[in-house]
């Protein structure tokens, strides 16, 4: 039959042949550049503009595109108000053998207030907080704040690579501190120097040492397009993100903006929305997990599902409930108390680092985490009034229906890894990831750790996100 | 044939009356002891010791000093009460507090109603007891039991007293004269709060059951709204020959049955079919709206307390600005949840600062905040639903008086397949949450036409005294 067909074509005059056979050709490549242009053609997230500064945005001016060195400092003063506050804090005795069942433990919370009048120094806090450069820059109406730690020394033929890392709620810029030295310095910590980091910690609008935002819908879309303008700003064309809490939201938003200059998205906690494919998952994969693509460990860590999942959720979401409907009524108490602040903030570093630490006396915070690191924490929101704007970031980004957000479907096409803590307040799955990200490298189950990674296991967190790196540039 | 059919449905009819007969029981009194350590050998003291509301010079510099000292967070532009309580405003109410405001000029306000303290099961109970001043020949009072909620306390009903102990010179009819017992929820005001865990609705119910004894009165009124509804229909349900009637303002129901979600997703269409009338369609409907927006935009607080208490208490005890934003939120958003749109939320519209700050006063007083939030954890803390009381009936005759701009509106039909015995239910014409407080006429009329319903099935009985 083909014999027949080119015969028949053969046979035909020429004028026949080309009327058939260059349309045909046309039609042929013209299909193949469709197809080579889709595949290229991803769609992206609009990144849109914002203002956010104090009344309306100024007409003609021009932003002040300057980067300006800072220094955190304190006052004698400053300093004394904290300890007058603290001393007349008002305790209400705790429940008789509830541990941290009821919240954080006002027994415990008197040792830890003790402990921050009589023996914690911020300036010398400061002095740690300072070894690393900081400077503001402001962008949008508002100042944004962010430290830049450039590797020490670095050899020929080596390049930095920029690092963007981002914080979340009830965290800092100085959750990184632990961490940043083993991606700027690895070879000064028994690492191998293949990879080397600049590594750039902005503080999100309404947290610590940046501005609030003024104006109403500052949702992390905003900071994402932010800190790209951020990024710009320092120079760089192309640069890896690493992200947790709402650091993850915020990064993958950068990856869904402009994927052509996040070189690689790293996350320890992902974020993804339910739907009927993983109401089924969930129910089949209690009793066949292969067939739904979960792993033993997945298993291990989503079943019982209810119990591990549903319930835990339900109670320890309270405080993202109140926040995201009433964030200014919430965080009025705390502002004034410092020791209410304490509290608030702390109990999450207990239960979030291992939900068993609510059965201790003492939250079992001092088992991970120095004093004086929590106490630094809690004190960028004290001296920076930042718990109120903090808390109305809840209310910004949870106030839309998730389903119908403009970034709830586009997908993520840089390459990911992600790394999956056990003690994470929520467990994803890579099978179930693999639904908004499309090019995970590398995905990794941690041996040990909760939601505060890089505070917590800063040389688990490091090795993750340089496997990532290497996994990208195929070293 | 027929017969094995007989024969089935017999026994089918036999099962199911066993079956329901079960659900006639009587929710046990507990006997519980909440006081510190273990409960000692000797019998408990049961005298009933007067008590007086005192306050020193001490205690005022202490408030007037963190008030000037307090820390604000400028808000965001045009958000009115959208994101909580307005710093702008909240400057002003302070600002109120502490020029103006005179605390001991409201000390004898409180304190022109006699009050009293009683230890039962190891706490310290205090309330309110207000006889008639005046009684006409041959008249008795009944006893009404009257209980507050959160973020209330006995404040709320001082409005309402005197028209329910002294109709007469409020211009209503005297057919009904009340002396009103008023106490504090263990955990709030003056109130000894339970030093053991586990103190829930029915271990307080039982605790101000054994107050009505210790009074000595018998047969008795219970009248509540928030927390205060779920006490009384507890104690109805405890001692339903003790309870004469129980009136409500606010009724909730929580087990959701499948009747009522057929009636949520088709009772805007066939409102008869599901028995809604109205006005209770009107109020809502549309469902997602009125009633699932609502609440979740006005629970964030309901579910931290029930979950993490100490934290979230632990702030507002020690900062009086963030009791106050805290508290007097909700005054302005459950009076009427439009009030979120205007600049001061609404607060002076239908209370004064006085008033407002005197119940904000009952909570940085005693330092009461952290427990009065703990009742949500022993409430709700394993769950809605869950709780046995929540699956039994009332049927001691219920009055129920539905306010416009309560949090959520109840429907009758809704409220019937718990309380079988509802013998008056009323939409209100105007009010909210906080009805004592706010609409203390529309109460008091709705309260004694509810009693008077009652009488007329069963007159009172001097005997029972």
């Amino acid at each position: 039959m083909w014999q027949q067909i080119l015969q028949s074509v053969r046979s035909f005059k020429y004028p026949w042949r080309s009327v058939i056979l260059a349309p045909a050709a046309l039609g042929a490549g013209g299909l193949l550049v469709c197809w080579l242009l889709s595949r290229r053609k991803i769609k992206t997230l609009e990144m849109g503009d914002g203002w956010w500064g104090s009344g309306e945005r100024p007409p003609r001016e021009k932003e002040d595109e300057r980067i300006r060195s800072f220094q955190i400092e304190t006052s004698d003063r400053e300093i004394q108000e904290l300890h007058q506050r603290l001393d007349q804090a008002r305790y209400t005795p705790p429940l008789e053998g509830v541990a941290f069942q009821y919240g954080f433990n006002s027994t415990y919370l008197q040792k830890v207030v003790a402990y921050w009048r009589n023996q914690f120094d911020w300036q010398k806090q400061l002095e740690i907080v300072n070894q690393y450069p900081h400077f503001k820059t402001t962008i949008e109406g508002i100042e944004v704040h962010f430290v830049h730690v450039k590797p020490p020394g670095i050899s020929k033929g080596q390049a930095a690579r920029p690092l963007l890392m981002v914080h979340g709620w009830p965290g800092s810029f100085y959750e990184f501190y632990k961490i940043i030295p083993l991606l700027t310095d690895p070879a000064g910590h028994g690492l191998n120097e293949d990879v080397v980091f600049e590594v750039i910690c902005p503080s999100i609008p309404g947290y610590g040492f940046s501005e609030a935002p003024h104006q109403r819908g500052f949702d992390t879309l905003a900071a994402a397009r932010i800190f790209h303008k951020l990024m710009q700003r320092l120079g760089f064309q192309e640069f890896y993100v690493q992200g947790g809490d709402w650091g993850s939201r915020i990064t993958v938003n950068m990856a869904q903006m402009l994927p052509k200059s996040v070189k690689g998205l790293h996350l320890n906690l992902v974020f993804i929305s339910g739907g009927l494919g993983r109401l089924v998952s969930l129910l089949l994969g209690a009793y066949v997990p292969w067939l739904v693509g979960l792993t033993r460990e997945d298993s291990r860590r989503l079943y019982p599902y209810l119990e591990k999942n549903v319930y835990e959720l339900l109670r320890e979401t309270g405080y993202l409930h109140i926040q995201a409907t009433k964030p200014d009524t919430a965080g009025s108490g705390l502002n004034d108390s410092p020791m209410g602040l304490a509290a608030y903030i702390l109990e999450k570093f207990s239960t979030w680092t291992d939900r068993s630490f609510r059965d201790m006396d003492n939250g079992g915070l001092e088992r991970k985490f120095s004093m004086d690191d929590l106490l630094t924490n809690v004190m960028i929101y004290w001296v920076t009034s930042s718990i109120v704007p903090s808390m109305r970031f809840y209310k910004e980004n949870l106030s839309q229906n998730p389903n119908t957000a403009p970034d709830a479907r586009i997908g993520v096409y840089v390459p990911t890894g992600i790394a999956a803590f056990p003690q994470e307040l929520a467990h994803c799955p890579r099978s179930w990831a693999k639904k908004l990200f499309k090019n995970i490298v590398v995905y990794s189950y941690m041996p040990r750790g909760g939601h505060f990674a890089a505070f917590e296991e800063p040389e688990l967190l490091a090795q993750d996100i340089r496997q990532l790196v290497r996994k990208v540039e195929h070293l | 044939m027929l017969l094995e059919i007989f024969l089935t449905l017999a026994l089918g009819i036999i099962i199911y009356l066993f079956l329901t007969r079960k659900k006639e029981e009587t929710l046990p009194i507990e006997e519980g002891w909440w006081g510190k350590g273990q409960k000692p050998d000797y019998e408990e003291d049961t005298t009933v010791r007067p008590f007086k509301v005192e306050t020193t010079e001490a205690e005022l510099n202490d408030l007037f000093r963190r008030l000037d000292q307090a820390r604000f967070t400028e808000p965001l532009e045009n958000s009115c009460f959208q994101y909580g309580f307005n710093s702008v405003y909240l400057r002003k109410v302070i600002s109120y507090w502490r020029n103006q405001f005179n605390w001991k000029k409201q000390v004898e306000v409180l304190n022109k109603f006699p009050q009293f303290k009683t230890k039962i099961e190891g706490l310290d109970v205090h309330f309110v007891h207000v006889k008639p001043s005046s009684l006409p020949e041959g008249r008795s009072a009944k006893p009404l039991l009257m209980v507050h909620g959160w973020p209330g306390s006995v404040y709320e009903f001082y409005k309402i007293i005197p028209l329910l102990t002294d109709p007469a010179s409020h211009g209503l009819s005297d057919e009904h004269i009340f002396e009103v017992i008023c106490p504090s929820i263990p955990g709030y005001g003056f109130s000894e709060a339970s030093h053991k865990k586990g103190f829930n609705s029915v271990s307080a119910a039982c605790i101000f059951y054994k107050l009505m004894l210790r009074l000595g009165f018998h047969e008795f009124y219970a009248q509540g709204g928030d927390w205060g509804w779920l006490i009384c229909t507890n104690l109805a349900q405890i001692a339903p020959n003790h309870v004469k009637g129980l009136h409500l303002n606010m009724v909730s129901v929580t087990s959701m049955r499948f009747t009522q979600l057929l009636s949520i997703l088709l009772g805007r269409y066939f409102p008869g079919l599901f028995g809604f009338q109205d006005e209770d369609v009107r109020r809502m409907f549309p469902f997602l709206k009125k009633g699932l927006y609502r609440i979740l935009m006005e629970t964030g607080y309901a579910h931290i307390q029930a979950t993490k208490p100490d934290t979230v208490g632990c702030g507002l005890n020690d900062s009086p600005v963030g009791l106050a934003a805290y508290i007097l939120e909700k005054f302005s958003t459950w009076t009427d949840p439009e009030f979120q749109k205007l600049e001061d939320g609404g607060l002076e519209r239908k209370y004064s600062l006085d008033d407002l700050l005197t119940n904000v006063m009952l909570y940085w007083v005693p330092g009461c905040m952290v427990s009065a939030m703990r009742f949500y954890k022993e409430n709700i803390g394993k769950g809605i639903g869950t709780q046995k009381h929540e699956k039994l009936p009332v049927r001691v005759p219920t009055g129920v008086a539905s306010f416009p701009n309560e949090v959520l509106h109840t429907p009758q039909s809704w409220a019937q397949q718990k309380y079988l015995n509802i013998i008056s239910f009323n939409f209100m014409p105007r009010g909210g949450h906080f009805a004592a407080f706010e609409e203390p006429e529309l109460l008091a009329a709705d309260i004694q036409q509810f009693v008077g319903r009652v009488e007329k099935e069963e007159p009172w009985s001097e005997k029972g005294k």
